[in-house]
């Protein structure tokens, strides 16, 4: 008796706990699976917006456009969008990891702990603003008689030099690359700092005593240890530079170049909605979606493989 | 005496690294603060000089007036405040009712549903947009707040955060409570919800602040100038004023203000907040 009983509160139990997860069941549905899987399928439709006549069955047709190897030396081909995506990842990722990461270190060995604060703050500070109001600061920045010019030619001795920030296609790419670079540094720097403060620290009092200098304790115990934290944040890295979207909007839509700086989800933005191709801007995200997934798969993959014991 | 030397050296050199960096994140900052001050003139002027040398109203006026004196800005600056704040608001809700559904209750099928959810973490918004695009068109919601807000309603993070969170909150708690006769959402309103602060400052912070920082689901959304949303306001006020620098810094400082009050006087959640991703190692 008194078990059953218990099991009806149980099963009232369930039932609440059930209930509790509704919201969320029926959100993701249809707002993450139903999306994903309508992608899939629009993508083999040429499929137009406007069009009231029922979208013709491509297959792959689709997909071959994308990849198809005599578009490539169009300018604004898809091939061509998925190496200035690359390039941008590759470029912000790479500085961004390497200084975030030397930075937090440092950082973590300062002794002074208002000094440990305030840092965290300056350098997080970028982060607060939108990707816009950041554009839009770097775009004056960028002027050829703005400070960018200024710096550059006083940091390299060349007075009265244009770096044609915004104009030359490299310069255009390094420009949004400083953009984004100066608005994540901040946020990577903490997740770092956070990453090194789970290093317990008798592990380096143990090697100070072993006669370990502090090169030694960075190569040998900081990076070992921190492997994980270096894994997660470059992955997360780069899946956010492969989102990029404001920053090139932004430089675009006043006036620069948009070939070097025609990312995937610009490109998926043009295509899908302002030529209304919605089936080949669908194909686009798919394997924008597909890139990513492997990104994190792999993420997933060496952080649990990584486990580290203490 | 030799490794003493080399110990000042590297300290300086930390030092040096430290304050490159420092100039360099917080220059562009106080460009756009001190450049929203000043005449077009001075800011192009080479050599840059830093103080105003008038404080020029007019930008300021110029920003919230917009291109057509419409006095557009404080439109977009509500409507971004609106989608923002709705959008921090049912993420805390829905994502603690799941995190706490998930967290404190057995039922059949629990684990596949935590898993449906946290493998919808893979899928990019930019990767899905097109097909919500369509769906809003369907719906017959576009050029509205619903449309703004609707795909942002909740976040496989926030709902991870809030499991992760509540997983170890003590059970003893809710079980005393039960005794006492008070109801599951009395429990979940009443004991759950309160002591989960610290959490939802985090998650109310990183919501409000994607949907400010948001520009590309407005641009397929928002057709009509009333119904943009701040970046929006920015992108096309630089794009008319591109030759107005001092007014275009005034209008991206006005712009700023809110999430710089945010983030002065909530700065814990802040710096916090981002280290909470961490926890996604575990």
């Amino acid at each position: 008796m008194a078990r059953r009983e218990y099991r009806g509160i149980e099963k009232k139990q369930a039932r609440w706990g059930f209930a509790f997860v509704i919201p969320s069941m029926l959100f993701f549905s249809l707002f993450s699976f139903y999306p994903i899987i309508n992608a899939f399928y629009t993508s083999f439709f040429d499929k137009r917006a406007l069009s009231k006549a029922p979208p013709k069955f491509l297959g792959l047709g689709n997909y071959i456009r994308l990849f198809d190897p005599a578009r490539a030396a169009s300018e604004l081909s898809f091939l061509n969008s998925l190496r200035a995506t690359l390039v941008f990842t590759l470029g912000t990722f790479i500085p961004l990891l390497i200084l975030s990461l030397l930075v937090a270190v440092f950082i973590s060995n300062l002794g002074n702990n208002k000094a440990k604060k305030f840092f965290q703050i300056a350098y997080y500070s970028p982060a607060i603003l939108s990707s816009v109001v950041a554009a839009t600061i770097w775009m004056i920045i960028f002027d050829p008689r703005g400070l960018g010019n200024q710096w550059v030619n006083f940091l390299m001795h060349t007075p009265g030099i244009d770096h044609k920030w915004l104009v030359d296609p490299v310069m255009e790419q390094v420009s949004t690359m400083v953009i984004y670079f100066w608005k994540y540094i901040g946020y990577f720097v903490i997740l770092f700092i956070t990453g090194l403060a789970t290093i317990p620290p008798t592990l380096y009092e143990a090697a100070t005593i072993d006669g370990a200098n502090k090169n030694q304790t960075f190569w040998r115990i900081t990076l070992p240890l921190l492997k994980p934290t270096v894994v997660l944040v470059s992955v997360m890295a780069m899946l956010q530079c492969l989102k990029t979207f404001s920053t090139q909007y932004m430089l675009y839509t006043n006036g620069a170049p948009r070939a070097p700086i025609n990312v995937i989800t610009f490109n998926i933005y043009v295509t899908g909605i302002q030529q209304q191709y919605l089936g080949r801007a669908s194909a686009m995200s798919v394997v924008l979606f597909v890139l990513m997934l492997v990104l994190t798969l792999l993420q997933f993959k060496t952080t649990n493989s990584e486990q580290t014991e203490y | 005496m030799q490794t003493f030397k080399r110990q000042t050296v590297m300290q300086w050199l930390v030092y040096l690294v430290l304050a490159i960096m420092l100039v360099f994140t917080l220059t562009p900052i106080l460009f756009m603060i001190s450049a929203s001050m000043m005449d077009r003139n001075q800011i192009l002027r080479m050599p840059f000089s830093w103080i105003p040398e008038t404080f020029k109203q007019a930008n300021f006026v110029k920003a919230v007036q917009g291109n057509d004196q419409s006095y557009i800005f404080i439109r977009n600056i509500s409507n971004s405040l609106i989608v923002s704040i709705t959008v921090a608001i049912t993420t805390v809700l829905i994502a603690s009712l799941t995190g706490y559904g998930l967290a404190k209750f057995r039922f059949r099928g629990q684990n596949i549903i935590f898993i449906m959810i946290m493998a919808t973490m893979m899928i990019p918004f930019e990767a899905i947009m097109i097909p919500l695009y369509m769906v809003v068109t369907k719906l017959h919601i576009q050029n509205t707040y619903t449309g703004l807000i609707l795909p942002f309603l909740v976040s496989a993070f926030g709902v991870f955060q809030m499991r992760q969170y509540l997983t170890t909150f003590p059970t003893e708690f809710l079980d005393a409570a039960r005794v006492d006769g008070m109801g599951e959402i009395g429990i979940y309103w009443r004991i759950v919800l309160p002591n989960c602060k610290p959490v939802i400052a985090t998650l109310a912070i990183l919501s409000f602040r994607n949907q400010w920082d948001n520009l590309l689901w407005p641009l397929l959304v928002s057709q009509t100038e009333k119904m943009k949303t701040i970046p929006q306001y920015i992108s096309s006020f630089a794009l008319e004023r591109s030759t107005d620098e001092g007014a275009m810094m005034a209008a991206a400082l006005l712009a700023s203000i809110p999430m710089f009050l945010l983030f002065i006087s909530l700065t814990k959640y802040f710096i916090g907040g981002s280290a909470v991703y961490e926890s996604r190692k575990g």
